[in-house]
Protein backbone atom coordinates (compact mmCIF):
# COMPACT_ATOMS: atom_id res chain seq x y z
CA UNK A 1 0.00 0.00 0.00
CA UNK A 2 1.35 3.46 -0.92
CA UNK A 3 2.10 5.95 1.81
CA UNK A 4 -0.68 8.48 0.90
CA UNK A 5 -3.25 5.67 0.93
CA UNK A 6 -2.08 4.58 4.37
CA UNK A 7 -2.29 8.15 5.62
CA UNK A 8 -5.77 8.66 4.23
CA UNK A 9 -6.95 5.38 5.71
CA UNK A 10 -5.48 6.34 9.07
CA UNK A 11 -7.21 9.74 8.98
CA UNK A 12 -10.51 8.16 7.95
CA UNK A 13 -10.20 5.69 10.84
CA UNK A 14 -9.63 8.54 13.27
CA UNK A 15 -12.70 10.40 11.97
CA UNK A 16 -14.95 7.35 12.05
CA UNK A 17 -13.86 6.37 15.56
CA UNK A 18 -14.60 9.95 16.78
CA UNK A 19 -18.09 9.96 15.25
CA UNK A 20 -18.88 6.55 16.68
CA UNK A 21 -18.20 7.82 20.19
CA UNK A 22 -20.56 10.80 19.86
CA UNK A 23 -23.75 9.19 21.11
CA UNK A 24 -25.85 12.10 22.35
CA UNK A 25 -25.99 14.38 19.33
CA UNK A 26 -27.50 17.84 19.23
CA UNK A 27 -29.31 19.32 16.28
CA UNK A 28 -27.82 22.72 17.19
CA UNK A 29 -25.76 23.77 20.17
CA UNK A 30 -26.32 27.47 19.52
CA UNK A 31 -29.67 29.14 18.95
CA UNK A 32 -30.36 32.78 18.22
CA UNK A 33 -33.52 34.85 18.05
CA UNK A 34 -34.85 38.40 18.18
CA UNK A 35 -37.92 38.50 20.43
CA UNK A 36 -40.49 41.20 19.63
CA UNK A 37 -40.14 44.47 21.60
CA UNK A 38 -41.84 44.22 24.96
CA UNK A 39 -41.65 40.39 25.10
CA UNK A 40 -41.27 39.10 28.65
CA UNK A 41 -39.28 36.01 27.76
CA UNK A 42 -37.61 34.12 24.92
CA UNK A 43 -37.82 30.33 24.65
CA UNK A 44 -35.15 28.16 23.04
CA UNK A 45 -35.56 24.41 22.39
CA UNK A 46 -32.34 22.43 21.98
CA UNK A 47 -33.13 19.11 20.25
CA UNK A 48 -31.05 16.01 20.91
CA UNK A 49 -30.99 12.35 19.96
CA UNK A 50 -29.17 9.37 21.38
CA UNK A 51 -27.55 7.93 18.28
CA UNK A 52 -25.56 5.37 20.21
CA UNK A 53 -26.54 1.88 21.23
CA UNK A 54 -26.45 2.45 24.99
CA UNK A 55 -28.79 4.55 27.18
CA UNK A 56 -27.47 7.91 28.33
CA UNK A 57 -28.15 9.54 31.67
CA UNK A 58 -28.31 13.33 31.81
CA UNK A 59 -27.04 14.02 35.30
CA UNK A 60 -27.17 17.80 35.48
CA UNK A 61 -28.44 20.80 33.54
CA UNK A 62 -27.39 24.22 34.77
CA UNK A 63 -27.67 27.74 33.42
CA UNK A 64 -25.13 30.54 33.43
CA UNK A 65 -27.37 33.02 35.22
CA UNK A 66 -30.51 33.30 37.30
CA UNK A 67 -32.30 34.97 34.38
CA UNK A 68 -32.35 31.70 32.46
CA UNK A 69 -34.13 28.47 33.36
CA UNK A 70 -33.73 25.12 31.62
CA UNK A 71 -36.28 22.32 31.66
CA UNK A 72 -35.67 18.67 30.88
CA UNK A 73 -38.58 16.20 30.69
CA UNK A 74 -36.55 13.09 31.52
CA UNK A 75 -32.99 12.34 32.48
CA UNK A 76 -32.59 8.94 30.80
CA UNK A 77 -32.37 8.78 27.02
CA UNK A 78 -32.78 5.37 25.38
CA UNK A 79 -30.86 4.50 22.18
CA UNK A 80 -32.51 6.24 19.24
CA UNK A 81 -34.69 8.39 21.50
CA UNK A 82 -35.14 12.08 20.76
CA UNK A 83 -35.78 14.86 23.24
CA UNK A 84 -35.22 18.51 23.99
CA UNK A 85 -34.01 20.88 26.63
CA UNK A 86 -36.13 24.00 26.78
CA UNK A 87 -34.31 27.10 28.00
CA UNK A 88 -36.28 30.21 28.89
CA UNK A 89 -34.59 33.58 29.09
CA UNK A 90 -36.42 36.08 31.26
CA UNK A 91 -35.96 39.37 29.41
CA UNK A 92 -36.92 41.81 32.16
CA UNK A 93 -35.56 45.23 31.23
CA UNK A 94 -32.55 43.79 29.43
CA UNK A 95 -31.43 45.36 26.16
CA UNK A 96 -29.10 44.47 23.30
CA UNK A 97 -27.42 41.12 22.76
CA UNK A 98 -28.05 38.66 25.57
CA UNK A 99 -25.83 35.59 25.48
CA UNK A 100 -26.33 32.84 28.04
CA UNK A 101 -25.27 29.21 28.30
CA UNK A 102 -26.79 25.97 29.48
CA UNK A 103 -24.34 23.28 30.59
CA UNK A 104 -25.46 19.67 30.20
CA UNK A 105 -23.61 16.89 32.02
CA UNK A 106 -24.10 13.26 30.96
CA UNK A 107 -22.52 9.86 31.51
CA UNK A 108 -21.56 9.77 27.81
CA UNK A 109 -17.84 9.15 28.21
CA UNK A 110 -16.99 10.63 24.82
CA UNK A 111 -18.81 13.91 25.52
CA UNK A 112 -19.53 14.18 29.24
CA UNK A 113 -20.33 17.87 28.99
CA UNK A 114 -22.05 19.98 26.33
CA UNK A 115 -22.42 23.73 26.48
CA UNK A 116 -25.50 25.07 24.74
CA UNK A 117 -25.53 28.76 23.85
CA UNK A 118 -28.59 30.91 23.48
CA UNK A 119 -28.50 34.40 22.06
CA UNK A 120 -31.30 36.92 22.04
CA UNK A 121 -31.12 40.37 20.52
CA UNK A 122 -33.50 42.35 22.69
CA UNK A 123 -35.01 45.50 21.27
CA UNK A 124 -36.32 48.03 23.75
CA UNK A 125 -39.90 49.13 23.42
CA UNK A 126 -38.89 52.74 23.91
CA UNK A 127 -35.35 54.04 23.94
CA UNK A 128 -34.59 57.22 25.88
CA UNK A 129 -31.41 59.09 25.09
CA UNK A 130 -30.25 60.40 27.41
CA UNK A 131 -32.14 59.00 30.37
CA UNK A 132 -30.97 61.99 32.41
CA UNK A 133 -30.87 65.74 31.83
CA UNK A 134 -29.24 67.92 34.44
CA UNK A 135 -28.16 71.48 35.06
CA UNK A 136 -25.33 72.60 37.28
CA UNK A 137 -26.29 75.07 40.01
CA UNK A 138 -26.81 78.54 38.55
CA UNK A 139 -26.40 77.28 34.98
CA UNK A 140 -28.50 79.03 32.33
CA UNK A 141 -31.90 77.27 32.59
CA UNK A 142 -32.13 76.57 28.86
CA UNK A 143 -34.25 73.60 27.73
CA UNK A 144 -32.49 70.26 27.29
CA UNK A 145 -33.76 67.49 25.05
CA UNK A 146 -34.38 63.79 25.58
CA UNK A 147 -34.93 61.82 22.38
CA UNK A 148 -37.50 59.04 22.76
CA UNK A 149 -37.38 56.47 19.99
CA UNK A 150 -39.83 53.62 19.48
CA UNK A 151 -38.22 50.19 19.13
CA UNK A 152 -38.03 48.42 15.78
CA UNK A 153 -41.48 47.21 14.78
CA UNK A 154 -43.30 49.43 17.30
CA UNK A 155 -45.80 51.95 15.96
CA UNK A 156 -46.03 54.96 18.25
CA UNK A 157 -48.03 58.05 17.39
CA UNK A 158 -47.74 60.11 20.55
CA UNK A 159 -46.18 60.32 23.99
CA UNK A 160 -47.50 61.74 27.22
CA UNK A 161 -44.88 63.14 29.58
CA UNK A 162 -45.52 64.14 33.19
CA UNK A 163 -43.00 65.66 35.57
CA UNK A 164 -43.13 64.73 39.27
CA UNK A 165 -41.95 68.24 40.18
CA UNK A 166 -43.78 71.34 38.92
CA UNK A 167 -40.46 73.18 38.70
CA UNK A 168 -39.73 71.32 35.46
CA UNK A 169 -41.87 71.85 32.38
CA UNK A 170 -41.89 69.43 29.47
CA UNK A 171 -42.88 69.78 25.85
CA UNK A 172 -43.09 66.91 23.35
CA UNK A 173 -42.31 67.48 19.66
CA UNK A 174 -42.14 65.02 16.79
CA UNK A 175 -38.59 63.91 15.99
CA UNK A 176 -36.83 63.60 12.67
CA UNK A 177 -38.25 60.15 11.84
CA UNK A 178 -41.51 58.31 12.47
CA UNK A 179 -41.68 56.94 15.99
CA UNK A 180 -39.17 59.48 17.27
CA UNK A 181 -40.05 62.27 19.70
CA UNK A 182 -38.15 65.12 21.29
CA UNK A 183 -38.94 65.84 24.92
CA UNK A 184 -37.77 69.33 25.81
CA UNK A 185 -37.28 69.79 29.53
CA UNK A 186 -36.87 73.20 31.18
CA UNK A 187 -36.27 73.98 34.85
CA UNK A 188 -37.97 77.04 36.34
CA UNK A 189 -34.60 78.12 37.73
CA UNK A 190 -31.27 76.59 38.65
CA UNK A 191 -30.65 78.43 41.90
CA UNK A 192 -31.88 75.50 43.99
CA UNK A 193 -31.35 71.75 43.91
CA UNK A 194 -34.23 70.01 42.15
CA UNK A 195 -35.06 66.40 41.28
CA UNK A 196 -37.86 65.08 39.14
CA UNK A 197 -39.02 61.87 37.55
CA UNK A 198 -40.38 62.33 34.06
CA UNK A 199 -43.01 59.67 33.44
CA UNK A 200 -43.27 58.86 29.75
CA UNK A 201 -46.32 56.97 28.53
CA UNK A 202 -46.67 55.84 24.90
CA UNK A 203 -50.12 56.01 23.30
CA UNK A 204 -52.35 53.00 23.80
CA UNK A 205 -52.08 51.90 20.14
CA UNK A 206 -48.37 51.22 20.61
CA UNK A 207 -49.20 48.13 22.66
CA UNK A 208 -47.10 48.91 25.74
CA UNK A 209 -50.13 48.36 27.96
CA UNK A 210 -49.79 50.25 31.19
CA UNK A 211 -46.00 50.39 30.98
CA UNK A 212 -44.55 53.76 31.88
CA UNK A 213 -40.95 54.70 31.14
CA UNK A 214 -38.98 57.07 33.32
CA UNK A 215 -36.33 59.68 32.66
CA UNK A 216 -34.73 61.94 35.26
CA UNK A 217 -34.27 65.70 35.44
CA UNK A 218 -32.05 67.33 38.05
CA UNK A 219 -30.60 70.64 39.09
CA UNK A 220 -27.41 69.76 40.92
CA UNK A 221 -26.63 71.17 44.37
CA UNK A 222 -24.23 74.03 44.62
CA UNK A 223 -20.80 72.64 45.41
CA UNK A 224 -18.89 74.97 47.65
CA UNK A 225 -15.18 75.14 46.83
CA UNK A 226 -12.90 74.14 49.70
CA UNK A 227 -11.85 77.15 51.75
CA UNK A 228 -8.58 78.59 50.63
CA UNK A 229 -6.07 79.35 53.37
CA UNK A 230 -5.61 83.03 54.13
CA UNK A 231 -2.52 84.46 52.42
CA UNK A 232 0.35 84.81 54.76
CA UNK A 233 2.45 87.89 54.48
CA UNK A 234 6.11 87.60 55.14
CA UNK A 235 7.29 89.75 58.06
CA UNK A 236 9.16 92.80 56.95
CA UNK A 237 12.81 92.66 57.64
CA UNK B 1 12.64 5.88 9.76
CA UNK B 2 12.27 8.84 7.44
CA UNK B 3 9.04 7.36 6.10
CA UNK B 4 7.65 6.99 9.62
CA UNK B 5 8.49 10.60 10.43
CA UNK B 6 6.87 11.83 7.21
CA UNK B 7 3.78 9.73 7.94
CA UNK B 8 3.53 11.14 11.47
CA UNK B 9 3.86 14.70 10.22
CA UNK B 10 1.20 14.13 7.59
CA UNK B 11 -1.19 12.69 10.19
CA UNK B 12 -0.48 15.60 12.50
CA UNK B 13 -1.15 18.04 9.67
CA UNK B 14 -4.45 16.34 8.86
CA UNK B 15 -5.47 16.43 12.51
CA UNK B 16 -4.80 20.16 12.59
CA UNK B 17 -7.22 20.87 9.72
CA UNK B 18 -10.47 20.28 11.65
CA UNK B 19 -8.96 22.01 14.68
CA UNK B 20 -8.21 25.09 12.59
CA UNK B 21 -11.73 24.96 11.14
CA UNK B 22 -13.24 24.75 14.60
CA UNK B 23 -11.10 27.62 15.84
CA UNK B 24 -12.28 29.78 12.94
CA UNK B 25 -15.93 28.83 13.42
CA UNK B 26 -15.96 29.31 17.17
CA UNK B 27 -13.58 32.28 17.39
CA UNK B 28 -16.32 34.69 18.49
CA UNK B 29 -18.36 32.15 20.39
CA UNK B 30 -16.05 30.96 23.11
CA UNK B 31 -17.10 31.88 26.62
CA UNK B 32 -13.65 32.76 27.91
CA UNK B 33 -13.39 35.81 25.69
CA UNK B 34 -14.40 38.91 27.61
CA UNK B 35 -16.69 41.29 25.75
CA UNK B 36 -15.32 44.19 27.78
CA UNK B 37 -12.36 46.16 26.47
CA UNK B 38 -9.33 46.14 28.75
CA UNK B 39 -9.42 49.96 28.92
CA UNK B 40 -12.92 49.83 30.40
CA UNK B 41 -11.83 47.61 33.30
CA UNK B 42 -10.21 48.43 36.60
CA UNK B 43 -8.23 46.44 39.15
CA UNK B 44 -9.74 46.07 42.61
CA UNK B 45 -6.90 47.90 44.37
CA UNK B 46 -7.11 50.93 42.11
CA UNK B 47 -10.91 51.08 42.42
CA UNK B 48 -10.57 50.92 46.22
CA UNK B 49 -8.07 53.77 46.16
CA UNK B 50 -10.75 56.02 44.64
CA UNK B 51 -12.52 55.96 48.02
CA UNK B 52 -15.47 58.32 48.27
CA UNK B 53 -14.79 59.60 44.78
CA UNK B 54 -16.40 56.44 43.38
CA UNK B 55 -19.93 55.11 43.27
CA UNK B 56 -20.04 51.30 43.36
CA UNK B 57 -22.80 49.63 41.37
CA UNK B 58 -23.77 46.00 41.92
CA UNK B 59 -25.12 44.58 38.64
CA UNK B 60 -25.91 41.12 40.06
CA UNK B 61 -29.44 39.84 40.70
CA UNK B 62 -31.11 41.32 43.81
CA UNK B 63 -30.87 38.00 45.68
CA UNK B 64 -27.05 38.07 45.45
CA UNK B 65 -26.92 41.74 46.40
CA UNK B 66 -29.10 41.08 49.45
CA UNK B 67 -26.78 38.28 50.56
CA UNK B 68 -23.71 40.51 50.55
CA UNK B 69 -22.21 43.33 48.54
CA UNK B 70 -19.39 45.88 48.49
CA UNK B 71 -20.06 48.32 51.36
CA UNK B 72 -21.94 51.33 50.07
CA UNK B 73 -22.69 49.72 46.70
CA UNK B 74 -26.10 50.24 45.18
CA UNK B 75 -28.18 47.70 43.28
CA UNK B 76 -28.61 48.47 39.59
CA UNK B 77 -29.22 45.49 37.35
CA UNK B 78 -30.96 44.98 34.03
CA UNK B 79 -33.75 42.85 35.53
CA UNK B 80 -35.37 46.02 36.92
CA UNK B 81 -33.49 48.64 34.93
CA UNK B 82 -36.46 50.94 34.30
CA UNK B 83 -37.18 51.11 38.02
CA UNK B 84 -33.65 51.14 39.45
CA UNK B 85 -31.98 53.55 37.01
CA UNK B 86 -34.19 56.58 37.89
CA UNK B 87 -33.65 55.84 41.60
CA UNK B 88 -29.90 55.82 41.09
CA UNK B 89 -29.91 58.97 38.98
CA UNK B 90 -32.01 60.87 41.51
CA UNK B 91 -30.47 59.70 44.75
CA UNK B 92 -26.84 58.71 44.24
CA UNK B 93 -25.55 59.97 40.92
CA UNK B 94 -23.19 62.90 40.76
CA UNK B 95 -21.38 64.13 37.63
CA UNK B 96 -18.04 64.42 39.41
CA UNK B 97 -17.86 60.86 40.69
CA UNK B 98 -16.34 57.81 39.07
CA UNK B 99 -18.47 54.71 38.68
CA UNK B 100 -17.32 51.14 39.33
CA UNK B 101 -19.66 48.37 38.17
CA UNK B 102 -19.25 44.76 39.20
CA UNK B 103 -21.01 41.42 38.82
CA UNK B 104 -20.19 38.00 40.22
CA UNK B 105 -16.93 37.06 38.52
CA UNK B 106 -14.54 37.68 35.66
CA UNK B 107 -16.68 35.71 33.23
CA UNK B 108 -20.06 37.34 33.86
CA UNK B 109 -21.35 39.87 31.37
CA UNK B 110 -23.82 41.72 33.59
CA UNK B 111 -21.44 44.46 34.71
CA UNK B 112 -20.30 45.09 31.15
CA UNK B 113 -23.90 45.39 29.99
CA UNK B 114 -24.81 47.82 32.79
CA UNK B 115 -21.68 49.90 32.11
CA UNK B 116 -22.53 50.01 28.39
CA UNK B 117 -26.08 51.18 29.08
CA UNK B 118 -24.92 53.86 31.52
CA UNK B 119 -22.48 55.11 28.91
CA UNK B 120 -24.47 54.67 25.68
CA UNK B 121 -28.10 55.01 26.73
CA UNK B 122 -28.07 57.16 29.85
CA UNK B 123 -25.13 59.11 28.35
CA UNK B 124 -23.55 59.66 31.74
CA UNK B 125 -20.43 61.82 31.52
CA UNK B 126 -18.69 59.94 34.33
CA UNK B 127 -15.66 57.71 34.08
CA UNK B 128 -17.26 54.24 34.15
CA UNK B 129 -15.20 51.11 34.78
CA UNK B 130 -15.97 47.41 35.21
CA UNK B 131 -14.29 45.74 38.18
CA UNK B 132 -11.81 43.05 37.14
CA UNK B 133 -12.72 39.75 38.76
CA UNK B 134 -16.06 41.13 39.94
CA UNK B 135 -17.41 40.28 43.38
CA UNK B 136 -15.12 37.23 43.60
CA UNK B 137 -12.12 39.45 42.93
CA UNK B 138 -13.25 41.93 45.56
CA UNK B 139 -13.71 39.14 48.12
CA UNK B 140 -10.15 37.94 47.55
CA UNK B 141 -8.77 41.33 48.50
CA UNK B 142 -11.19 42.07 51.33
CA UNK B 143 -9.31 42.83 54.50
Amino acid sequence: MHLPTKVLLGAAFLCVSTVAQAELTWEKIELEQSPPPGAESAVFAFQYQNKGDKPIHISNVRTSCGCTTAALKKNDVAPGEKGEIVATLKIGDHSGLQQKTVTVDTDDTAHPQTILTLKATVTQFLELQPALVYWQANEDPKPKTIVAKAGKGVTMKSLEVTSSAPEFTTKVEPGSTAGEFKINVTPRDTAHQLNANLSIKPDSAAGAGTKVFTATARVMPLVMPPPTPAPTTAPKA
Amino acid sequence: MRSLLRQSLLLLGLACLPAAGQALYFHDKVSWQSRIAEADMIEVDLARSWGVEAIWIDARPAVDFDRDHVPGAILLNEDRWNELLPQFLQEQWSPEKKIVVYCSSESCNLAGDVARRLRDEAKLPNQIRVLKGGWEGWLKTRK
